[in-house]
C-alpha cells in the first residue's frame, strides 16, 4: 500500500493543497458542461465580472450568464458540498464505530433524514424564525433519532455493542425508514414527483440559499471534528485502549456522532438519500493518504465533492434532456468500486 | 497503591466481592488464579475502565477523582489482543501512546521531545525498522510488540499488562518478558500484569497475587507463598507435579 509522500514532513498537506486545487478546476469544468456549453475562461469571466460588478464581456450572452449564475453554479457547488458533508461524514462514522462498513447511509442516518425532510415538506411545515432552515432541522432531528434508535436496540440485542450489530440494525432502520417513505408517497401522489427525489437524490433545483446553510454547517463541523482527530485515530483500536489513553471513549463518541449527524442531515435535507459515497471516499482517501484522520478528514470531504459534482455531471448529461436520480449514478459506480476496494483490500491481507 | 474492599462487576452481579492489597513503590506484581476469579476485572478496575466501589489510591491519589489526562500518566493499559480495524503504520501506532501530552500539530512535527520518546519505544522492543510498515502486515509477535512500545510511549507510572503473552510463542513469551523487566529494572516504571502461565510470571514479578471467586487470597513473594499446597487449593491441581511431568516429556539433559 502506497500513500502519498508518508515520509515528508508537510508532504500530506501540499498535497491536500492540490487535491484542493484540482476540486475547484473540476467544479469550473463542471459549470461549463450542459445544453449550454459554456467554455472555462468564459466561467472564468462571468464569476469575475458578477463578483466586482463589472459589465460581462460583449462575447457572452446575458442569458448564458444568467444560466451560470441561478441553475449550474448553485447545483455544482451544492452536489460539491452535500458530498463533501457525506463523505466526512462518513469517516467520522467509520472511526467511531470502528468499522469500514459505517457510514450514514448504512446507519440509517441518510434514510432517516430523508423521511423527516419530506413529512415535514408535506406538512407544509415552517420554522417561524428561519424558514430556509426548516428542512435541515428535519433532516438533522429525524437523523439523530434514526442513529440513537440504531444504537439503543443494537445495545439492547448486544450488550457488548459490536460495531457489526450496529451497522445491521442501521440497515434495518434504514429500511424501515424507506419503506415509510415509499408508503407516505403512496399516500400522497400529487406530490410523487417531490417525494421520488427524496428517495434517490437530486440536485436539481438547488438554490444558493441552500448552499450558504450548508456551508456554515460544514464550516462549523468540519473544524469540531477536526480537532478529535486524535481521538478518532485512537477509537478506531477500540474502547479498551482509548480509555486508558487520556479522554473518555464515550463524551468523544457522542460528541462526533453528533456532528457527523448534524452534517449528514443538513446535507440529506437539500440534496435526498444518496448512499455509497460516504462509504466508499473515505477507504479511496485512507488509500491515498493514510489512516490517520488528520489528513483523511479534509482528503474524504475533497474527493467526496469531486465524486458527487461528477456523478451529477452524469446524472443531468447522460441522457440528456432526460435526467437520472444522482443516488442511482453513486451506487452504479459505487457498487463496483467498493467491491474492488474492500475485496482487494482483504485479498492483499491475506497475501502476506 | 493501595486498594481496600473493592467490588466491581457487570450489570447486577459482582465480580470482585471486597478486593484488598497493597504494593510497594517499585515493585511488580503478577496476579493470578484460574479463569473468572476477577483477574482482568480487578485490571480492568486498576486502569479506571470499570466503575468500582470502594478505595483505589495511586501515587496518593484516589483513582476515581482523576481526570481521564491525569489517569492516562498513572496508568497504561495493554491488552490480550488489540484489533486493528484501518492500516496505520507502526511509527503511528506508537505516536498514539503520546496523547496525552497532546503536542504536535495536524500534519505532525512541532513535538520533538515525543518524537525521540516514539523513537526509543520502537528501539526498546526491536521495532525501528518497522516502522513504517502497516501495523496489519506483521506478525501477532510483532503486533503485540507495536502495543508495546505504544503503552511504553505514554510513559505511565504502571503499565497493566493482561496476558500479554497470549496468542505468542515461546521465543515471543520470553522476549516480551525481557523488555518489560529491563523497562522495570531502573525502579521508575512498573508493572502489573494478569498471568496465565505460572512459569512465566516470575520472569518479571516478584511478587504475587492469588485471586480465587472474587477475594485476593494471599499476596507476597513468589517464593514465600506459591507452595504446592497452596497452589493446590487456587487451581485444583498439583501443579509442580504437572511441570515436572511436562519436564519430563521432553528429552533433554537433566537439569541441576
Amino acid at each position: 500500500m502506497s500513500s502519498i509522500s508518508k515520509g515528508r514532513k508537510g508532504g500530506r498537506a501540499v498535497a491536500l493543497l492540490l487535491l484542493f486545487a484540482a476540486c475547484a478546476g473540476l467544479m469550473v469544468l463542471a459549470v461549463g458542461v450542459g445544453s449550454v456549453a459554456i467554455p472555462a475562461r468564459d466561467v472564468a469571466d462571468i464569476l469575475r465580472c458578477r463578483l466586482t460588478g463589472e459589465p460581462l464581456p460583449a462575447h457572452i450572452a446575458e442569458l448564458t450568464a444568467s444560466i451560470l449564475m441561478k441553475i449550474r453554479l448553485p447545483r455544482v457547488l451544492l452536489a460539491f458540498l452535500c458530498g463533501a458533508s457525506l463523505s466526512a461524514a462518513g469517516a467520522v462514522m467509520q472511526s467511531v464505530l470502528r468499522n469500514p462498513l459505517a457510514s450514514g447511509y448504512t446507519l440509517g442516518v441518510s434514510s432517516g433524514a430523508s423521511l423527516g425532510a419530506a413529512c415535514v415538506l408535506l406538512l407544509g411545515m415552517r420554522l417561524p424564525v428561519f424558514p430556509g432552515a426548516t428542512l435541515p432541522a428535519a433532516g438533522f432531528g429525524f437523523g439523530l433519532l434514526t442513529v440513537l434508535l440504531a444504537m439503543a436496540l443494537s445495545a439492547r440485542f448486544d450488550p457488548s455493542l459490536r460495531s457489526d450489530t450496529i451497522v445491521l440494525t442501521g440497515m434495518v432502520i434504514s429500511l424501515l425508514a424507506s419503506a415509510a417513505l415509499s408508503m407516505v408517497s403512496a399516500l400522497h401522489k400529487e406530490s410523487l414527483e417531490a417525494l421520488y427525489f427524496w428517495q434517490m437524490g437530486s440536485f436539481g433545483g438547488a438554490t444558493m440559499e441552500e448552499n450558504a446553510i450548508l456551508a456554515a454547517v460544514l464550516a462549523l463541523a468540519l473544524p469540531c471534528v477536526l480537532r478529535f482527530h486524535r481521538e478518532m485515530d485512537i477509537l478506531t483500536f477500540g474502547d479498551e485502549l482509548a480509555g486508558t489513553s487520556g479522554f473518555s471513549p464515550k463524551r468523544v463518541r457522542r460528541a462526533l456522532i453528533l456532528l457527523a449527524t448534524l452534517m449528514t442531515g443538513t446535507a440529506v435535507s437539500f440534496c435526498g438519500t444518496i448512499g455509497f459515497v460516504d462509504l466508499i471516499m473515505p477507504h479511496l482517501a485512507r488509500k491515498l493518504f493514510g489512516a490517520r484522520h488528520s489528513a483523511l478528514l479534509l482528503a474524504s470531504a475533497m474527493l467526496g465533492g469531486a465524486f458527487m459534482v461528477l456523478a451529477d455531471l452524469l446524472a443531468r448529461t447522460a441522457l440528456s434532456p432526460r435526467e437520472l436520480p444522482v443516488g442511482a449514478v453513486t451506487a452504479l459506480v459505487g457498487a463496483p468500486f467498493f467491491l474492488i476496494v474492500y475485496f482487494g483490500r482483504r485479498r492483499g491481507e491475506a497475501r502476506r | 497503591m493501595d486498594i481496600q474492599n473493592v467490588f466491581a462487576g457487570y450489570g447486577a452481579r459482582d465480580v470482585l466481592r471486597g478486593v484488598s492489597f497493597s504494593l510497594q513503590a517499585g515493585e511488580n506484581l503478577a496476579i493470578l488464579g484460574p479463569n473468572g476469579c476477577g483477574k482482568t476485572t480487578l485490571l480492568r478496575v486498576l486502569a479506571g475502565l470499570l466503575p468500582f466501589r470502594g478505595e483505589v489510591r495511586i501515587g496518593g491519589r484516589n483513582l476515581a477523582s482523576l481526570s481521564p489526562l491525569a489517569l492516562a500518566s498513572q496508568v497504561g493499559m495493554m491488552s490480550q489482543s488489540t484489533q486493528a480495524a484501518f492500516d496505520y503504520t507502526v511509527r503511528e501506532v506508537v505516536r498514539m501512546g503520546r496523547y496525552r501530552l497532546r503536542r504536535g500539530g495536524l500534519f505532525g512535527g512541532g513535538d520533538p521531545q515525543g518524537e525521540a520518546a516514539v523513537e526509543r519505544a520502537m528501539e526498546a522492543v526491536a521495532l525501528a525498522e518497522l516502522a513504517d510498515r502497516p501495523v496489519s502486515a506483521l506478525s501477532g509477535g510483532q503486533q503485540q510488540r507495536v502495543f508495546l512500545a505504544r503503552v511504553l510511549a505514554q510513559e505511565p507510572a504502571v503499565i497493566l499488562l493482561d496476558e500479554p503473552t497470549n496468542h505468542l510463542d515461546l521465543k515471543n513469551q520470553i522476549e516480551l518478558m525481557e523488555y518489560l523487566r529491563a523497562y522495570t529494572a531502573s525502579g521508575e516504571h512498573r508493572v502489573i500484569g494478569v498471568f496465565h502461565d505460572l512459569t512465566l510470571a516470575p520472569m518479571l514479578c516478584r511478587q504475587a497475587l492469588f485471586m480465587k471467586d472474587g477475594v485476593a487470597l494471599a499476596k507476597g513473594p513468589f517464593g514465600e507463598i506459591a507452595t504446592p499446597a497452596f497452589l493446590r487449593e487456587i487451581y485444583g491441581v498439583d501443579v509442580r507435579a504437572h511441570l515436572s511431568r511436562a519436564l519430563e516429556a521432553l528429552p533433554g539433559e537433566e537439569i541441576e
